[in-house]
């Protein structure tokens, strides 16, 4: 696991640099200057309870809102600046091609009245892929990435189960090979046994592929299997972070504490 | 020489144009006058719909169509785009409303008082068979009140507001010449208040009621109660380009105002008026009105589904245009079909 | 007829019936039309003497464009006498005083439905087409508004997401008429419902084409010259209708888009364009020796029943 890997691993730059968001809605404050960092292969574990706007900041990172105030950078080439300037235009190809994402309720992330193939394809086209028979080859190469029974890639994600509407959301995601992968709560629903699979799936893949993950929870349970690090929120603040086994080990803040021995 | 048979060409529309109109034979001006008289309700029916008060011409659409509405309105509305536009009036207010009929579902009563009206809501609907036997109906004289109801009455939102039990909106303050006309500009969403309100003053009588009772029943999100219903005139003031105000007349208009719970604490209100009198369309229009607020996209109650598909020059044309040929874009399908057949499908 | 006589017999109702604020406005939007070619223009679209939904979008461009020196031609699925487009002609010809013609040659505008004549129209010509519905993202997104921010995106990928879905399930493309298309490298306009057929002729074209939709209030342009691409897979050629073979009954031409008259066994097939019909069953019988055939067929789109 990367949690293994010595240190040196911070003195590679950070993938996401995350500084200062604040994000108030209407007298409701989600976000309370809040900062985050993710490494290259990593996986930043992120849990809450609902309300501690661990979601809000999934969904910053997505570009699906922006901050009153807070800079983001993802350091890829051509991509300088804070990402919160850039036009709509530039965000929506940003999202398309650079960061996937898989949504705890299948119905935000996928078209459910058309195939699961084509649920993959329409990433590969907005991305600009024009060949038929290439749209099948690529999409037929994510979907087994994903676990995906082939033979039923050409099923609407509606007669699916809900671990594999999952599968599909997550071979959308990694179709285009995105620097980023945003998991929000993407087994909270399912059975334990399918939790089990979708997870030894994501570690699979995070392994052959060294993805950057983050991934929200309110399951200490997924973050223990998935997490190198993790952060600990509440009322729209950090309040604690660090490696994973550390945090869950030998907790400090008195809410990490309550939050594991619960748990326990 | 026409190079297809089964195309009548100028001959087949011409010979079926006078079939129609020898059905409704000659029309002169009282026939005209008669509609006129006979029927005021369907008059302004057709003079809502047309967004033209002028009951002289809406009979005459009448009698030219002989009663199909749609045609009717499409008559009024196509002569009503080519005329000039000599003044613009000034807006009525409510109070400034010479009120016929006033009634609140809200409250027992209310300040200025229900007035009844003229009205067949409390009347047994029974046909007058007699007439058909030779014996006329004559209606029973009106017995007039002691004291007269007063012509003008207030605004009830207005007495809500000053409870604050209705938001104040806003008033956003704009020259009578500067509000957005919808017969001169497109409709877009999310739409202007004042194209919202002009296109629910035009729309089809029938299908308001459709989408409103849809409303009504439980596919909208807000359950209506008439806060205040209206019949009235209203003066049409207009200024003289010497700078002299004067009246150019009176037309009848109707309004609903709607009202349901908000989640503020605060009453939502909805609200439709109309050119003529005509109670079914306003209070439909107004619980539309109500409910668009808090629509889901693609719902009946949202404001883009409704307003398009209300508008009864638009929907009864495209309705009717399925009668016209479409065998290339048939015969293009038809060649898809049959090479879909012989394609091989792709693993 | 005279101008004169119509604008004494019909006095409230301006040249061309359309007033001038109406035209001013349509001028506008045909002119921004033109400045970002494919793109949808909301306009007010005043209401016209004839039904929503039977050609009232193109007939208020026409209106604009017309003037008394104009030659008018009218057709509808590709025939000028089908009984709409003789409405519409003769409307056109009484409020403006411009001529009629059937023959595509002669005619300086032509108004349309469903088909773009087989001849290669000029420089000189305007092509108007009658749309029904302006939007190609319809199938995919029934609301208007969200529509609208699609193509500002240039978020077109649910659209191919429908052909991908056509190859998936039917081994082709089954999209028939108005099959969409890629205007300038930017939007994807409907070309109206056009067979596919008639959508490589409106490609870097010589002549300015409008489409206009007068219900649905939306009017576009394909300005001469200017690439006009059906949506298609890189390794999945454009289909047009296989028609190149066919012959018409009547005529005797081959090579065109045809109407098919089923028989009681089988079917036999007719010209679409019926002017060209016409024309070409007159010059063969005065090739025959009957006179009176002063016609001539010009250039063609396509020729041997392909498109060069």
């Amino acid at each position: 696991m990367n949690a293994m890997l010595p240190p040196q691993l911070m003195t590679t730059p950070p993938l996401l640099t995350m500084t200062g968001l604040c994000r108030r809605y209407g007298r409701v404050t989600a976000l309370d200057d809040v900062s985050a960092m993710v490494y290259p292969g990593e996986v930043l574990g992120i849990v809450g309870e609902s309300g501690s706007g661990k979601s809000t900041l999934l969904r910053m990172m997505n570009l699906e809102d922006t901050p009153d105030s807070g800079d983001y950078r993802l350091a890829l080439p051509d991509l300088p600046g804070n990402l919160f300037d850039l036009d709509r235009f530039a965000r929506r190809m940003l999202c398309a091609t650079r960061i996937g994402i898989v949504y705890q309720n299948p119905h935000q992330g996928l078209l459910m009245k058309h195939t699961s193939s084509g649920n993959v394809a329409e990433r590969l086209l907005i991305a600009g892929e024009r060949s038929f028979a290439a749209l099948r080859a690529r999409g037929r190469v994510a979907l087994e990435a994903s676990e995906f029974p082939l033979d039923r890639m050409d099923a609407r994600p509606i007669e699916l189960s809900g671990g594999m509407q999952q599968r599909v959301q997550l071979a959308k995601a990694i179709a285009l090979e995105p620097a980023l992968l945003l998991l929000d709560e993407p087994t909270t629903g399912l059975d334990v046994s399918v939790q089990a699979l979708v997870l030894d799936t994501l570690k699979r893949l995070q392994r052959d592929r060294a993805i950057t993950m983050v991934i929200v929870s309110h399951d200490l349970g997924v973050l223990r299997t998935m997490a190198d690090r993790v952060m600990v929120m509440r009322h729209g603040r950090v309040v604690e972070q660090g490696l994973a086994d550390q945090v869950f080990q030998d907790p400090q803040h008195e809410y990490t504490q309550s939050l594991v021995h619960a748990k326990l | 020489m026409a190079y297809v048979a089964t195309r009548g060409g100028a001959r087949a529309i011409d010979q079926s144009e006078r079939l129609y109109r020898a059905e409704l034979g000659q029309i002169d001006a009282t026939r005209v006058t008669t509609l006129r008289q006979s029927l005021p309700n369907l008059i302004d029916r057709v003079m809502g719909e047309a967004s033209l008060y002028e009951p002289d011409l809406a009979a005459l659409a009448l009698a030219q169509t002989g009663g199909d509405l749609y045609e009717a309105v499409l008559l009024l509305r196509a002569w009503r785009t080519t005329q000039p536009r000599l003044a613009i009036a000034a807006p009525v207010l409510q109070e400034d409303l010479i009120t016929h009929r006033r009634i609140s579902a809200a409250f027992k009563d209310i300040p200025g008082g229900q007035i009844l009206g003229p009205t067949l809501d409390y009347a047994h609907r029974l046909l007058a068979t007699d007439v058909l036997q030779g014996r006329p109906y004559t209606p029973t004289p009106v017995e007039p009140a002691a004291t007269p109801a007063p012509a003008h009455q207030p605004s009830l939102a207005a007495w809500q507001k000053a409870q604050g039990l209705v938001a104040d909106p806003l008033r956003e303050d704009v020259a009578p010449d500067a509000i957005p006309d919808l017969t001169r500009e497109p409709l877009l969403f999310p739409a202007k208040r004042a194209h919202t309100l002009q296109s629910l003053a035009r729309a089809d009588t029938g299908g308001m009621l459709a989408l409103g009772y849809a409303a009504m029943r439980g596919y909208g999100n807000a359950h209506p109660t008439v806060n205040e219903l209206r019949l009235a005139e209203a003066e049409v003031r207009v200024t003289h380009p010497s700078g002299t105000v004067f009246s150019a007349g009176r037309v009848k208009v109707s309004q609903a105002e709607v009202t349901s719970k908000g989640k503020s604490g605060q009453l939502n209100l909805g609200f439709c008026a109309t050119l003529g009198w005509n109670e079914v369309k306003v209070i439909s229009g107004a619980t539309l009105d109500l409910n668009a607020a808090a629509a889901p996209k693609g719902s009946p109650v949202e404001e883009e589904f409704f307003l398009y598909h209300t508008e009864p020059v638009e929907a009864s044309g495209f309705c009717i245009h399925f009668k016209l040929p479409h065998y290339v874009t048939f015969q293009s399908a038809l060649d898809a079909l049959r090479g879909a057949k012989t394609a091989e499908v792709p693993a | 007829m005279t101008i004169a006589a119509l604008t004494k017999a019909w006095q409230p109702m301006s040249y061309g019936f359309l007033d001038p604020s109406a035209k001013r406005e349509l001028r506008r939007k045909m002119l921004k039309a033109i400045a970002v070619p494919g793109c949808q223009m909301p306009y007010a679209s005043r209401e016209v003497p004839m039904a929503r939904g039977w050609g009232t979008g193109g007939l208020q461009v026409t209106l604009t464009l017309l003037k008394p020196q104009s030659v008018v031609k009218v057709i509808d699925q590709g025939a000028d006498d089908s009984v709409n487009a003789a409405s519409i002609r003769s409307f056109l010809s009484k409020v403006s005083g411009a001529a009629e013609t059937w023959d595509t040659l002669a005619a300086t505008i032509i108004q349309s439905r469903h088909r773009i004549p087989e001849e290669r129209l000029r420089a000189d010509q305007v092509l108007v087409l009658q749309v029904p519905n302006p939007e190609p993202l319809r199938p995919v997104e029934p609301n208007m508004s969200i529509a609208r921010q699609m193509h500002a995106d240039a978020d077109y990928g649910r659209l191919w997401l429908i052909l991908y879905e056509q190859m998936v399930r039917a081994g082709r493309i089954m999209e028939g008429a108005a099959y969409p298309a890629l205007v300038n490298g930017r939007h994807v306009m409907t070309p109206s419902p056009i067979p596919r057929w008639d959508v490589p002729k409106l490609h870097m074209a010589q002549h300015l084409t409008f489409l206009s939709a007068g219900r649905e209030k939306r009017l576009y342009a394909v300005p001469p010259f200017t690439r006009v691409e059906p949506l298609v897979f890189s390794d999945v050629p454009y289909q047009v209708e296989d028609h190149g073979g066919l012959t018409c009954h009547r005529s005797g031409v081959t090579g065109y888009f045809m109407n098919e008259i089923p028989q009681d066994v089988g079917s036999v097939f007719e010209l679409s364009d019926s002017h060209l019909g016409i024309k070409a069953i007159r010059l063969s019988q005065a090739e025959g020796g009957v006179e009176g055939a002063a016609d001539q067929i010009g250039p063609t789109w396509y020729e041997n029943g392909v498109m060069p």
